[in-house]
């Protein structure tokens, strides 16, 4: 059973960001949104580029300002970045002077200032194995791959045993190969640490494999919460197993039509899906779905 | 055989990538040849980087200075020097440098070792001595040739000249009958008449000022007849003046072996000692306190000639590191300024704010400004240098000591620092503000403090831009230095040059070209030191230099 904290681990509400504009009123990218994030729930949200996909996560990280409204982490009104939500950016964005361990440890060091130094250095070496750098530890950034750096930036942000995690297009710049490797290895992680998670991506497949609930985005100015897909697959996921289930494609199905629909509609009232599946679709689709859902169930 | 060449790789290399780092790159070509990497290719950039440079040196030094400027520009005391008198005065102030060398290692010279120096320069000394006077001989005997030559020359010049100036006379004589008489032929009021004499009068003057020029020029044609000088005997007498100037260093070196021998003149005031220590016992009263009282005074002399040095003349290379020092003591105290100002411009914009005007104002002020000012407030600092413990202290240091750190050494250096710290303050301004944002997103997200963030975030990745602004102060500050010692006579590079400007020798032009390439020389090492520091802290992607 859930509890309400439970089921409002991460509450954002009506938020908004502007952008001040010198030539009349200020340039809102989002408006009202609204979204509830179980704990240990993993969100994806997709859009069209430019919608505030991106603007909502730095917001909810804390390195972008908050306009209007409110995010709750936790029971706690989020003020500024934390090692409480953990970003994994689109750039690896490692620092170049240090080795992959130095890397980790920049932040270990930080978050856990009474543990010490055999048990940093144990965190380290944990969270750089989990993403499969066991034995490159020691080396720079130059002398890695882009996956490999990618890995590093997501075990510094793990390092820090955050609450939250927070993926800005984290396989953007990496080929397909790569991506599902990473993707795999952010599975693995989020199984094992029951953390809450939140994705950015443009990609339909990942969003609907990785996330419990797919978010859509309308189109911006005043970007809110489109619709909401609930993703029926069990956990633990296996790549294979999603990727021949019959829903998958028809989620995905959903997603692509959303985007292609809602992409020329500008500032549609919000309809939430609380399950049910509503929007701008043919009748046959939306029974194919409702079909498999049953299925799942 | 396969470890021999896998090391044989290896070496090559990690002698590549020295050259890489050191930008030492147009002898990449040469490595790759010795082990036989596409030959073709690498004579090419043989040829290029290393043969046409050679060529052009070649061309500009000999073909075009020697052969073209030296012959078109004069000075007052002759000639530009050619290359090879370059050459020469260079090798002279070598001399100088070690003959200063030998003077001192004799002046400490003590027991047997002296003994056998003092004979080997005395065989010496007789030898140049006998060289000089075969030079003299030399000398005297092409002088009566050049003489004779001279004479043989001069002379149909000087019967021209009496023979131009004896039918000058007679020509003005005859005029001056004519005038008169036409003078006393003239009748009063006769108007045509007067004229015509004011016409006779000035066309007798004009007359007697072109004979008095054509008088002047074969004039001038003697003297400079008798002023040529003979290339035999200039080569002949630089002969003489460098055994004379042999003969005299040795006559100094065997003083300094002899009469002015630190362990000799110790010896004997030793000698008195003990001899006063045997009268002393025989002697009571006022002449018993007399004589120990000198006795005390002989003791002291002693240990004072003990701790005393060679007081010799500078020379060149003592110059050159004394120059090389101050360079590092001003630049190692400038960046010590610049580097954390630069920081705080970087990190606040208030802060850059405050500092803009000052170093607006205080960038483009020369060194020529700066130093006196400087000098005064360091000799305001050290009234009586001598005897301050400070300086004391750096004259005991064990590296620096032998330096002899002075008033006008740290006003250099000061100097230096003010003129070469504003590079590195903008560089490192610049590179702590263009830092990657998404770096310092990282450090937010991480929540890294203050100094956690200085020195792993801002600092390593605003250091290549911190050195490329070293690099350039460094730079600057060599420049600055030789005006800045020329100006305060702090012993180094900058007061050879003027030294040799006041003394106006027939070689100072020589000897100030050979400091240019001196100058220029260690200015290149200095530069090569800051790129190889430049490249070791540099990283992927860093911001560019500018």
């Amino acid at each position: 059973m859930i509890t309400k904290e439970n089921s409002q681990f991460v509450e954002i509400s009506n938020l908004i960001k502007e952008y001040p504009n010198p030539y009349g009123e200020d340039f809102r990218v989002v408006e009202n949104f609204d979204l509830k994030i179980k704990e240990g729930e993993f969100i994806s949200l997709i859009g069209h580029s430019g919608c505030g996909k991106s603007t909502v996560l730095t917001m909810l990280a804390g390195l972008n300002e908050i306009s209007g409204g409110g995010i709750i982490v936790g029971n706690k009104e989020i003020d500024g970045p934390g090692p409480d939500r953990a970003v994994v950016f689109q750039a690896p964005c490692l620092m170049p002077w240090m080795t992959a361990f130095d890397n980790v440890m920049l932040g270990v060091k930080n978050v856990y200032p009474h543990v010490s130094k055999q048990e940093r250095i144990q965190i380290v070496e944990y969270s750089l194995s989990a993403v499969g750098l066991g034995d490159e530890m020691k080396k720079y950034p130059r002398e890695m791959s882009g996956g490999m750096q990618q890995r590093v930036g997501i075990a510094r942000a793990i390092a820090l045993q955050p609450r939250v995690l927070l993926l800005d297009e984290p396989f953007g710049r990496l080929d397909s190969l790569t991506r599902m490797e990473l993707q795999d290895v952010i599975i693995d992680i989020l199984a094992k640490e029951k953390l809450t998670a939140m994705i950015v991506t443009h990609d339909v497949d990942e969003a609907v494999f990785m996330a419990d609930r797919c978010v859509m985005m309308s189109n911006g100015p005043k970007a809110g919460v489109g619709e909401i897909l609930e993703i029926g697959f069990p956990r633990p996921r296996e790549r294979k197993e999603v990727f021949d289930d019959p829903n998958f494609f028809a989620y995905r199905e959903h997603l692509l039509a959303f985007l292609e629909q809602r992409s020329h509609i500008k500032g549609e009232p919000r309809v939430f899906a609380n399950g049910e599946i509503l929007g701008f679709m043919d009748k046959e689709r939306v029974e194919v779905i409702r079909r498999n859902h049953e299925k799942v169930s | 055989m396969v470890l021999n060449f896998v090391t044989m790789k290896k070496i090559k290399y990690s002698l590549l990538k020295t050259i890489d780092i050191t930008g030492l790159t147009f002898l990449d070509p040469v490595v790759r040849l010795c082990y036989g990497e596409e030959p073709q290719v690498q004579l090419k950039k043989i040829g290029q980087w290393i043969i046409v440079p050679l060529i052009a040196v070649f061309v500009a030094l000999f073909v075009i200075y020697d052969g073209f400027i030296v012959d078109t520009f004069k000075t007052k005391s002759g000639k530009l020097p050619t290359s090879s008198k370059i050459y020469s005065s260079y090798q002279a102030i070598d001399q100088l440098h070690d003959d200063e060398l030998a003077k001192e290692k004799a002046y400490n010279l003590s027991g047997e070792e002296r003994e056998v120096e003092l004979k080997a320069v005395e065989e010496k000394i007789s030898s140049v001595a006998k060289a000089l006077e075969l030079a003299g001989q030399a000398v005297a005997s092409q002088q009566e040739v050049t003489k004779a030559s001279i004479a043989s020359k001069v002379a149909p010049i000087q019967a021209e000249y009496e023979a131009l100036k004896e039918s000058i006379k007679v020509a003005a004589t005859a005029r001056a009958e004519e005038l008169e008489l036409f003078s006393q032929s003239m009748t009063p009021g006769d108007e045509s008449a007067a004229e015509k004499l004011l016409e006779l009068v000035r066309a007798d003057d004009a007359q007697d000022t072109l004979d008095r020029e054509k008088r002047n020029l074969i004039k001038e044609k003697i003297s400079v007849t008798l002023g040529e000088k003979s290339l035999d005997l200039e080569e002949i007498k630089a002969e003489e003046t460098y055994f004379s100037e042999r003969l005299a260093f040795l006559k100094t070196y065997k003083t300094l072996l002899s009469t002015e021998n630190k362990s000799l003149i110790i010896d004997e005031k030793k000698g008195r000692i003990s001899a006063y220590e045997q009268e002393l016992t025989t002697l009571t009263g006022a002449d018993a306190l007399k004589k120990a009282k000198s006795i005390v005074k002989q003791e002291s002399v002693i240990s004072k000639k003990e701790e005393s040095e060679y007081a010799g003349s500078k020379t060149i290379w003592y110059q050159v590191k004394r120059s090389v020092l101050c360079v590092f003591t001003g630049f190692f105290l400038g960046s010590f300024l610049a580097i954390p100002i630069g920081i705080f411009c970087g990190l606040n914009k208030t802060f850059m704010a405050m500092m803009t005007p000052f170093i607006a104002i205080f960038k483009p002020v020369s060194p020529i400004v700066w130093l006196p000012i400087i000098l005064i407030l360091v000799m305001g600092a050290f009234p009586n240098p001598d005897k301050h413990p400070f300086m004391e202290f750096l004259g005991e240091l064990p590296l620096i000591g032998v330096y002899k750190i002075n008033p006008a050494f740290i006003a250099s250096a000061i100097t230096v620092a003010l003129c070469s710290l504003w590079a590195t303050m903008a560089n490192t301004a610049l590179g702590v503000a263009s830092i990657d944002k998404d770096h310092m997103n990282v450090a937010r997200v991480l929540k890294l403090g203050f100094f956690a963030r200085l020195f792993k975030i801002i600092i390593p990745s605003s250091l290549p831009l911190i050195f490329a602004g070293l690099r350039i102060s460094l730079g600057v500050g060599w420049m600055v230095l030789i005006a800045a010692e020329l100006l305060s006579s702090s012993e180094g590079i900058g007061k050879f040059v003027f030294d040799e400007f006041n003394n106006g020798g027939s070689d100072s032009l020589a000897k100030m070209v050979v400091v240019v390439f001196i100058v220029g020389i260690i200015g290149l090492i200095l530069d090569r030191i800051m790129v190889i520091f430049q490249r070791l802290v540099s990283f992927e992607g860093a911001p560019a230099t500018i």
